[in-house]
């Protein structure tokens, strides 16, 4: 009976696959007509619905979460496994319910039907078919998925793709409004959701209504700062924290680079500093008028200080051959000593890396600066999550409910027994505690470590490197340090759906790609200045900023 | 001179049309081998066809083609007064001359000097070193260049360890041309090889014999028997060259793109997928890929003519 359904579903698959072309108009002509898009809803309203918050104060973390201004506080750390593993759900979550899920997932996909698997669905009181994809070609699966209309019960959809995956078109169409089920005080039946940040539900919303569970949340969401070698400098006696302006960090490129031994500086850090110079992340208002990034004299400022820092030499010729790709690898082997990223990569997998490479390796971060070393620092934020995930549309109200019970448990805070069994599986099968910490087993490496439930629900994010105690400390003393400097850019944690050709402006590939050629010391700041010109006028660019002034700022406001 | 040779049968004396069922059962073998290809080539080369209609659209994948509106000739309007695309055109017909005249002759160069090495086992050799690059992928090629040639590759750590100024050819737009011949050169030439060879081996070895024994020396030889010989195949090589000549290749310039900046390294090909699939385009990308199909297929429609003109086959004989 199982193979059958399977063999049959997996023949509906293939044939919504290879007729997705040939049938494309057959398929939409079943459909209702032209998608209805969810865009930007009314502040008032988006208020009314977010569901309450309440912290959990089950498990005390070794550092406290500081908090800076609204929606923004540091992540808290541990310094240890907590000992004492408490339960946080009474019961088994689940009615006995069947659900599909898809997730990606960066790495080996896990055998189908393991144990672990099976005592996760033992725990759940569900049976949730677990299919993570690959997260490399994540954004070209799920296009098939919609366009053919076979989402699976769960689906993960990370927000960094929701214009190529068009959620603003699929919510309420192919994906269900949770609304009724989290707003307000509902979501108190649900303890572990209910301790997620409100931030990052607002991320999940879409025109008013409640729609994506987030994972890994945090009230220290920035795009990336600039990283530096701490081993070497201090070896070398620079103390980081003395650089304060963009004139410091230019002199550092002389001071460090020392191309006969093949170590530069810099490697591309442009990305990362260019709102330093005072340049919006993408947005502003001046004196109630809306202007674009490409239109303001810091963007041009923060190009030419990049330009001078490539035609000076400082930066490594491999990251001016546009190699982005071995960035960690030159970093690590300390061909460069001062590079630039997400923060997500400052975690002990990175320490262990980097050490495999160098043994002395320790990442530090500067302090987030003001490039005239006189202004306010400050870092734009980001949304309050970036990994959503979403219930289908067709499910019926208990469904969702069983799913939402079964989130609650997936989104145990750190240190649970709840949050060990999702992580790190059954002890003895899947992990052993050596010296406090958990510690994977062979079947726990195959099975556990690719991860897989928490893309569907998670709690709030802390810092944590069980073992070493350094990356934590580190970590956690640079947020504290720089909490401060968070600030909300314009339209912060809006989710806009704008038209396909407003759209493609937004992209903005013409200017973009003048852009690297600049910081790359191929083309002057005059030659982007004709870039942006042209993007103005031909490009769409004007009526881009005209689109979003009328219809985001003068109907919903900044949303700072 | 109605029959005289007896390889090109004279349309004339062709023997009355049989019915059609009778041809059936007599080919019928022939058609069932074929018939797995026809139905590939319906299946990935065919029906994709109809996706073209996006090119006169504003397709919207969620909409589906169905109901996404309909926008005439605006997408080709918007790219022939975009300065981009024309210069992305520009650089594919330069590269793709460029390619023409360094990398063409040098299969055939190739393959000449492989056919007169005796030693079948020094043939074998050379044969599998200079075929190997080619299953490399681009990714690999060119970061064996970046790690030879690059900025901080071991040429330059020689110049500068030496106090002799660098010279990073890799991220120098002016000689990028220069530098994609090599690269395809280093990896295609040995593949390029094997359709000479091939009709290398096919010339009748009793001219060699015979004009030897009238007293033709090596040069001779190549120039009155060799080269005539591979004239056929040389044009039907230079006619699908020509016909292709807007594709250049995609990864190679794709991977190189941000080292020499795009104004020098954007084709065709990645100018549809950065301004067409890259920022979800995908109409303006159709309609760029269309008009490259259709500059194509007139390209090979000509060069084809030329052949014929010419007296040699072409793609088909006439």
């Amino acid at each position: 009976m199982g193979n059958e359904l399977n063999r049959r579903s997996f023949l509906n698959a293939a044939v919504s696959a290879a007729g997705l072309v040939a049938m494309g108009p057959l398929l939409s002509a079943c459909g209702s007509g032209p998608a209805q898009r969810a865009g930007v809803g009314s502040e008032a309203a988006l208020k009314a619905v977010l569901p309450a918050y309440v912290p959990n104060t089950s498990i005390k973390p070794d550092i406290p979460s500081i908090a800076g201004g609204p929606d923004v506080m540091t992540n808290p750390g541990f310094l240890s496994y907590p000992a004492n593993r408490v339960a946080t759900v009474s019961g088994i979550p689940g009615k006995g319910g069947t659900y599909s899920a898809v997730t990606p997932l960066w790495g080996t996909i896990p055998p189908a039907d393991n144990a672990f698997y099976a005592a996760m669905n033992k725990a759940l009181g569900v049976q949730l078919e677990m299919k993570p994809a690959d997260g490399n070609n994540y954004n070209t699966i799920i296009p098939t998925m919609t366009a053919s209309k076979r989402l699976p019960d769960w689906i993960q959809l990370p927000t960094w793709w929701n214009s190529q995956m068009n959620v603003g078109g699929l919510v309420g169409n192919q994906l269900a409004d949770l609304t009724p089920h989290l707003s307000g005080d509902n979501i108190k039946k649900y303890p572990n959701l209910a301790a997620i940040p409100t931030a990052a539900w607002r991320t999940g919303a879409w025109g008013e209504k409640l729609y994506g569970i987030p994972s890994f949340a945090t009230g220290f969401q920035i795009a990336g700062t600039l990283y530096f070698r701490r081993d070497v400098f201090d070896a070398k006696g620079i103390t980081a924290d003395q650089v304060k302006s963009a004139d410091d960090l230019m002199k550092l490129g002389k001071e460090l680079t020392d191309a006969k031994n093949g170590v530069w500086a810099f490697d591309d850090v442009y990305r990362y500093l260019y709102t330093s110079f005072g340049a919006p992340l993408k947005w502003r208002v001046d004196n109630g008028k809306l202007v674009h990034l490409f239109e303001t004299e810091e963007f041009y400022a923060a190009l030419d200080w990049n330009n001078r820092l490539a035609a000076a030499g400082y930066v490594h010729p491999d990251a001016l051959a546009g190699d982005n790709a071995n960035g960690n690898t030159r970093f690590f082997g300390g061909k460069t000593l001062i590079s630039s990223g997400g923060t997500g990569t400052w975690n002990l997998a990175d320490l262990q890396a980097g050490r495999a490479a160098d043994p002395d390796y320790r990442r530090g971060a500067f302090n987030i600066i003001a490039a005239d070393g006189k202004s306010t620092p400050r870092v734009d934020m980001g949304a309050g999550a970036s990994i959503m995930s979403y219930l289908n549309i067709n499910m019926k109200p208990e469904q969702i409910e069983e799913c939402l019970a079964v989130a609650n448990y997936l989104a145990a805070p750190y240190g649970s027994a709840e949050f060990t069994m999702v992580n790190f599986g059954v002890e003895g099968t899947h992990f052993t505690m050596v010296d406090g910490v958990p510690t994977a087993t062979e079947a726990g490496k195959k099975e556990v470590q690719a991860q897989t439930y928490p893309f569907l629900a998670a709690p709030a994010a802390v810092v944590n490197s069980p073992g070493v105690e350094l990356v934590t400390r580190d970590y956690t003393s640079w947020q504290a340090a720089n909490v401060k400097a968070l600030a909300k850019p314009v339209f912060w944690n809006m989710n806009i759906s704008m038209p396909q050709a407003q759209a493609t402006a937004d992209a903005g590939q013409q200017v973009e790609d003048a852009m690297r050629d600049c910081i790359h010391g191929k083309k002057s700041v005059a030659e982007v200045k004709e870039a942006v010109a042209s993007w103005k006028t031909s490009g769409g660019g004007d009526k881009l900023i005209q689109w979003t002034n009328d219809n985001v700022l003068q109907k919903h406001g900044t949303g700072q | 001179m109605t029959t005289a040779t007896p390889t090109r049968p004279d349309r004339g004396t062709r023997p009355a049309r049989q019915s059609w069922r009778v041809r059936l059962r007599r080919d019928r073998s022939l058609v069932l081998m074929t018939l797995p290809a026809v139905v590939l080539l319906l299946v990935f080369n065919y029906v994709p066809l109809f996706g073209l209609v996006t090119a006169f659209q504003e397709y919207d994948p969620l909409a589906g083609i169905w109901y996404s509106t309909w926008a005439g000739l605006d997408q080709f309007q918007r790219l022939f007064g975009d300065a981009n695309f024309w210069n992305a055109v520009q650089n594919t017909l330069y590269l793709s001359f460029v390619q023409l005249v360094l990398f063409f002759p040098v299969p055939i160069a190739l393959a000449l000097l492989l056919n007169s090495v005796l030693s079948l086992r020094i043939r074998n050799f050379i044969q599998s070193v200079v075929y190997l690059p080619h299953f490399f992928s681009w990714v690999l090629a060119i970061t064996i260049f970046q790690q030879m040639l690059g900025g901080a590759g071991a040429l330059n750590h020689f110049l500068r360890n030496n106090d002799v100024g660098t010279w990073d050819v890799m991220t120098n737009p002016d000689t990028f041309a220069l530098l994609v011949s090599a690269q395809v050169i280093w990896k295609e030439a040995g593949w390029g090889i094997i359709v000479f060879l091939a009709a290398l081996a096919a010339i009748n070895t009793d001219l060699y014999e015979a004009a030897a024994a009238d007293g033709a020396g090596r040069w001779r030889r190549l120039w009155h028997i060799t080269l005539p010989g591979l004239r056929g195949v040389i044009v039907l090589m230079l006619v699908l060259r020509l016909g292709n000549a807007l594709t250049v290749g995609f990864e190679q310039f794709l991977i190189q793109r941000n080292a020499v900046g795009y104004d020098t390294a954007d084709v065709l090909d990645t100018f549809s997928f950065y301004y067409g699939i890259a920022t979800g385009d995908y109409s303006y990308g159709a309609a760029a890929g269309l008009f490259k199909s259709v500059i194509s297929l007139l390209l090979i429609w000509g060069a084809n003519k030329l052949a014929h003109a010419f007296g040699e086959d072409g793609l088909y004989r006439r």
